[in-house]
């Protein structure tokens, strides 16, 4: 159950913070003309050197790896902290060897991960010895501690041996489940066959090794205060004094990094090719965003440029943009349990009728990404399984993005509506955002609704308040919500499907199954994708499970986004694909 | 006035009580949207690590509860609690952003009461001259112009960095004055002007209303019968008078400086004091930091309000306090 | 004797917002050392803009002034702002009506008299605190010295006046302007007042003008009087002269209008019925015309000038009635009569 209450990830939580007026510009869209693609490589002959500065509006959620769960702390961490598994700029499918020294092996049952580590790999200054395998056991069992506050330990490998009591104790004791053989070799054995999903856990963060005999003392505060004494596996370490205490984390200000004297390059996918790197936090975007584009050796961290700006790189300064895909996608959730939209006849009628492409045009048009046709978005496996960027054949309601009157009114005659409209007298309760352009995509809809001849009760509420007062509360029966999106945790169907379609998962407050579907077809698939071993024979069980979604017509499905980045002109920027910003390890000044 | 000054100390003590009071109130009874626990949890609501948290705060327990430690805790150990947000120390916190909002409000502070009683001194001088007409007018502009978007304005049109005429240090250029005194200087000009805007504005048509209204008074006539010069008439008996209620809403709006403008202006030139703070600390309901910061800055008005009163008695000798 | 001061045909008007304002409307005299003139009329006819005019204190874009006011072989009116301030608060002194509002009350008396002293004297600051001193003991402050300390605001009304008095002899001036100086205060007090200006005039040989609307109060210390209206002057004369034998309806009804003591309590003041005139629309005529009893249709349209009896050159008048009318009526109204009664046993001419 716990795996299935999986993260609400990354833009959402952005944009969740749209409280303000900053915020929501930094949520804002794209641009309509059509913008460069994402450089997923470094330049060949890319310098070594110079100096990188990020520009940040916010903090990290956690300066320690192994609490960390937040996009823009990704971004800055895999600088200094190497999990298991990590992706390399391209990676989009399986995370790469890093700490690890092949791919883990996954028993045929599911139930046993084997994984081998590099020898060679040392823990930077003040502790300076050599990575084993006990530091990552110990980096596991300290997730499911209370004092450190991991979000996911307990999700992904909730089903290791052992894990259930270590949950219940919370206090970081060890884990049966998890065994060191020798110094270079880890072994995750499980209750379940979820060895799949497990190893592709290792690819987070939590899986860096943590060195016991100088993080346990600390681990043992509450809160823990390993944080801010976080010693480096990767290229940079954050400045730190002799004890270890960090000199360059000063919260909601700055974070110094500097190259870790103990990184072995041999060990290591990563070229890191600037000397230093800086964060400045605390940017407004508007400013921020003008300083990259204007100045020198800058990239942008947590925010999203504001469409001005965007709209102008885009069109004059289209080296200085990446566009990467999110992963995720935005759609109009219905309700199943709250009339008219119990019928599905009314909701491809709605679908059917909506005018997608004018919806996709209040964030900025093509530029910010295509059209959503189906549920899995482009670079997840099943996207191609699924219909790639066409909807499942047979969904005629989805074929005309720009909306189609003949489809519509067909389908509210199947409704038993002869005027091809809709005829129903009760209001519908629509609850979208308040401000900026998730705003105006909510009253576009609303709009839309209301010539097809539904009367409208149209509430807008902040962001937040949308989410947590009505949407993600099935007893507030909102009909329509028009700004509700997910976007994926890694590069795995699971976290985009199962939370928000599995009958599994309608829960009486904090609900991401919006439309409450309870399907037994989808149900099913979805719960045997998850234990199924494989990447391909999961990709075709999820694309079969989005298929049934979609068929079932839960969303007005509207745009796979695409998450802009910038860079100053001087700057060599690689994106990755994983975490959709730009990859510091991998950007070089010019 | 030694009783006045220790009855109204006392005063102090209750009102920031009242404070802490209200604003623990606020974030703990009424509903809001933000549950800080599930916002710490935050990127992941995974219900037991809600549940870890709320109990490691101690959300968990009663309000009257967590009440009572808050205030023990501040009494007690004059310990302000730790972030919800990153788990720093409150206090700490508050004393390390402390030299940047100083700066800041201060040098503003001269800043605009040098321009807005100059201004004001000069068009009251030239009533109805081309000079008053045009500075009242851009006063106006400065008085309704949003402290964010002139800021972002100054950027654009002045910062080395960005700006169309690039003369001064930007955004995010805050050197500490130990650091370097001329970086801390250069650095500040923009955000000191922006700050200042708007009370220069209030300032000058304060002090020109003030100014001619009392130039009208008898002894300004006695003053020039005296046969004093202008500038003596002016400078020594009517701005003298014109100047007292400038103290009074200076006392205000100090107050209001740290409550709004400060928090957009650090905001949008990013530095990092308690404005800034404080605006993270409300998008992250983080209530030990909300609470820190409230009870500064209830300190700090109330303090400030009570000098006022005791230089009001100096500036007007009528003026005494038993 | 040459006067130490003599204004000849002085005019001034303001621009305002209703129109042209003509507060000052051609008017003559002039003080000689040791003498006192009493100029008297209602708010409104001009005497105090007359006075702040001399002193150059109605200067201003919207005010315009003609005429001659001669000080010492210099026209006040024609100097510059810098010559002006030399001679205001130096040779020719000034004192107000309210001395509470007169005086500034953010600084000491002292201050304030210091302050009046340096401007015209290069001494120090001790020595003119020294002599502020002994100023408030002139003018019969007790415990003066200490007085210097205290705020306007710790005087009374009386003491705030001699500090105003104090002040305006800081230089030893040549000419004393009061301006209505004692109409803010109690009766006993006016009396000191009046007193101590009288007192300081004898021992320093000032030149003096009192300006007041109470011919009662300049009736013992003035030697000469102008009454005026509308921004002129009516009627100029001797003290004595102009109390036994005053030609203009005006200053009858400004004489009826003095409080007797000798009278019994409960008889009532006698104003003069009507209002001040409008500076901006003058009437037609004699400007009196309008609240004059004994009104003529002539008068309303032929305006009378200042001119000398017959009899008597120094007293001077501008009425339109004829001599001996004036003199039957003014015998009619001093012997108890009531304006109606003696209009009607009087022909008028």
């Amino acid at each position: 159950m716990l795996m299935h209450r999986s993260a609400l990830r990354i833009l959402l939580v952005l944009c969740a913070g749209g409280l303000t007026a900053v915020l929501v510009a930094a949520c804002g869209g794209g641009s309509s003309s059509s913008g460069s693609n994402a450089k997923t490589a470094a330049p060949s002959g890319a310098k070594k050197g110079g100096t990188l500065t990020v520009l940040a509006n916010a903090d990290v959620d956690y300066i320690d790896c192994g609490a960390a769960y937040y996009q823009f702390s990704y971004q800055i961490e895999y600088t200094y902290c190497r999990p298991l598994y990590s992706y390399k700029p391209q990676d989009k499918g399986i995370p790469s060897p890093d700490v690890a020294s092949g791919p883990a092996q996954v028993s045929k049952d599911g139930k046993t991960v084997t994984v081998h580590m590099k020898s060679g790999i040392k823990f930077g200054p003040p502790v300076n010895r050599e990575v084993t395998s006990k530091d990552v056991k110990y980096a596991i069992e300290r997730g499911f501690n209370k004092n450190v506050a991991n979000g996911y330990a307990s999700a992904y490998f909730g089903n290791v041996e052992g894990a259930d009591q270590a949950a219940k104790k919370a206090d970081g004791e060890p884990i049966d489940g998890i065994v060191t053989p020798d110094d270079h070799t880890i072994v995750f054995k499980l209750t379940k066959s979820t060895g799949t999903a497990v190893a592709e856990a290792l690819g987070l963060p939590l899986s860096t090794p943590v060195p016991p005999e100088y993080a346990k003392p600390m681990d043992q505060q509450n809160p823990s205060t390993y944080g801010n004494h976080i010693v480096s596996t990767g290229p940079y370490m954050i400045t730190n004094d002799k004890t270890g205490k960090l000199t360059g984390y000063e919260p909601m200000k700055n974070i110094t990094l500097v190259r870790n004297p103990n990184w072995d390059p041999k060990t290591d996918y990563r070229p890191a090719y600037v000397d230093k790197i800086n964060v400045k936090e605390g940017v407004d975007p508007d400013v921020g965003s003008r300083q990259i584009v204007d100045g020198q050796s800058l990239v942008n961290g947590d925010f999203t440029p504001p469409p001005a700006i965007l709209k102008q790189v885009a069109t004059s300064k289209k080296d200085q943009l990446l566009l990467i895909d999110s992963g995720g996608g935005r759609f109009m959730s219905f309700n199943f349990k709250v009339p008219p939209f119990n019928d599905i006849n009314i909701r491809k009628a709605v679908i059917a009728g909506m005018d997608r492409n004018a919806l996709r045009l209040t964030r900025g048009g093509a530029v910010i990404g295509p059209i959503m046709q189906h549920q899995i978005p482009p670079g997840l496996p099943g996207f191609d399984e699924a219909g790639g960027q066409n909807p499942p054949a047979g969904a005629d309601w989805l074929q005309h993005p720009t909306g189609d009157k003949t489809v519509m009114a067909k389908y509210f005659k199947a409704a038993g509506m002869s005027s091809g409209k809709y005829e129903g007298n009760a209001k519908i309760l629509v609850v979208g955002d308040d401000s900026g352009v998730g705003g105006r995509a909510a009253e576009v809809a609303a709009s839309q609704l209301q010539d097809m001849g539904f009367s409208v009760n149209f509430r807008q509420v902040p962001h937040s308040t949308m989410y947590t007062k009505f949407c993600n509360v099935p007893k507030a029966a909102v009909a329509f919500c028009p700004n509700t999106g997910w976007f994926k945790d890694f590069f795995d169907s699971q976290t985009l499907l199962d939370p928000t379609f599995n009958g599994a998962n309608i829960l009486q407050e904090n609900n991401s199954n919006w439309p409450q579907m309870n399907d037994p077809t989808v149900n099913k698939l979805l719960d045997q994708a998850k234990v199924t071993v494989g990447r391909d024979a999961r990709a075709k069980l999820f694309a079969q499970a989005d298929q049934k979604i979609t068929m079932l017509a839960p969303n007005v499905p509207w745009v796979w986004d695409k998450q802009p980045n910038i860079v100053s002109k001087n700057v060599a920027a690689v994106g990755s694909s994983f975490n959709a910003t730009v990859d510091l390890n991998f950007t070089s000044i010019k | 006035m030694g009783r006045y000054i220790v009855r109204r100390l006392l005063w102090v003590v209750v009102l920031v009580f009242a404070v802490v009071t209200i604003t623990f109130l606020i974030f703990s009874v009424l509903p809001s949207g933000a549950d800080p626990a599930r916002l710490r949890a935050g990127r992941s609501p995974n219900p037991r690590l809600v549940e870890e948290i709320r109990h490691r705060y101690k959300l968990d327990q009663p309000v009257t509860t967590q009440y009572g430690l808050y205030i023990s805790n501040l009494i007690t150990k004059l310990d302000f609690g730790h972030s919800f947000q990153n788990d720093t120390d409150v206090l700490d916190q508050i004393f390390k952003r402390l030299p940047a909002t100083i700066s800041l409000s201060l040098g503003a502070c001269i800043v605009w009461l040098f321009v807005g009683i100059s201004v004001g001194i000069i068009s009251a001088i030239r009533r109805r001259s081309l000079l008053d007409r045009t500075a009242m007018g851009l006063s106006l502009v400065a008085i309704s112009a949003p402290v964010f978007w002139l800021g972002l304005v100054a950027l654009y049109l002045f910062a080395d960095d960005i700006g169309k005429i690039p003369i001064l240090p930007g955004a995010g250029s805050y050197t500490p004055i130990t650091d370097n005194p001329w970086h801390w200087f250069t650095a500040l000009i923009l955000p000191w002007l922006v700050l200042a805007a708007a009370f220069a504005a209030v300032y000058a048509r304060l002090v020109r209303g003030n100014l001619i209204e009392t130039m009208s008074e008898d002894y300004i006539r006695t003053a020039r019968a005296k046969g004093l010069s202008e500038r003596k008439v002016i400078l020594r008996h009517g701005l003298r008078s014109a100047i007292t209620p400038v103290v009074s809403a200076l006392g205000l709006d100090l107050g209001l400086l740290l409550a709004g403008n400060a928090i957009l202006t650090e905001t949008v030139f990013n530095i990092p004091g308690i404005g800034r703070m404080s605006y993270n600390a409300i998008v992250n309901s983080d209530l030990p930091t909300i609470e820190g910061v409230v009870l500064f800055g209830a300190l700090f008005i109330v303090v400030l309000n009570l000098l006022v009163d005791i230089a009001y008695a100096f500036i007007d000798p009528r003026v005494r306090y038993t | 004797m040459t006067p130490l001061l003599d204004v000849q045909d002085l005019h001034v008007t303001f621009d305002s917002e209703d129109g042209l304002v003509r507060a000052v409307d051609g008017v003559s005299f002039s003080v000689e050392a040791g003498r006192t003139l009493g100029i008297v009329g209602e708010s409104g006819s001009g005497k105090s803009v007359t006075s702040l005019t001399v002193m150059g204190l109605t200067r201003g874009p919207s005010t315009k002034i003609s005429g001659t006011a001669m000080f010492e072989n210099e026209d006040l009116i024609a100097a510059s702002d810098a010559q002006l301030r030399e001679v205001r608060g130096n040779e020719v002194a000034m004192i107000f009506q309210d001395p509470l509002s007169s005086l500034h009350p953010f600084y000491k008396v002292g201050t304030q008299l210091v302050e009046a002293i340096q401007t015209h004297q290069n001494i120090s600051r001790g020595a003119a605190w020294d002599r502020a001193g002994q100023l408030l003991e002139l003018v019969g402050i007790p415990e003066a010295r200490k007085r210097l300390d205290h705020y306007p605001h710790e005087f009374s009304g009386g003491m705030r006046q001699r500090a105003m008095i104090a002040m305006a002899l800081s230089n030893d001036p040549k000419v004393l302007i009061a301006d209505e100086p004692t109409t803010a205060l109690d009766v006993t007090v006016q009396a000191q007042i009046l007193e101590l200006i009288a007192k300081l005039q004898g021992e320093l040989g000032m030149g003096v003008v009192i300006i007041t609307h109470d011919l009662g109060v300049v009736a013992e210390v003035a030697d000469e009087i102008a009454v005026m209206y509308a921004g002129r002057i009516v009627e100029q004369g001797k003290t004595d002269t102009l109390f036994d034998n005053p030609e203009h309806p005006y200053t009858w009804g400004l004489l009826e209008s003095i409080p007797k003591l000798t009278g019994p309590r409960e008889e009532e003041l006698i104003p003069i019925p009507g209002r001040p005139p409008s500076l901006i629309h003058r009437p037609t005529g004699c400007a009196f015309h309008p609240r004059c009893p004994y009104v003529r249709e002539a008068h309303k349209k032929t305006d009378p000038h200042l001119e000398p009896l017959p009899e008597d050159g120094g007293h001077r008048v501008a009425c339109l009635l004829a001599h001996d009318t004036r003199r039957d009526l003014w015998a009619k109204l001093r012997a108890g009569e009531e304006p109606e009664q003696a209009r009607a046993e009087v022909p008028l001419q």
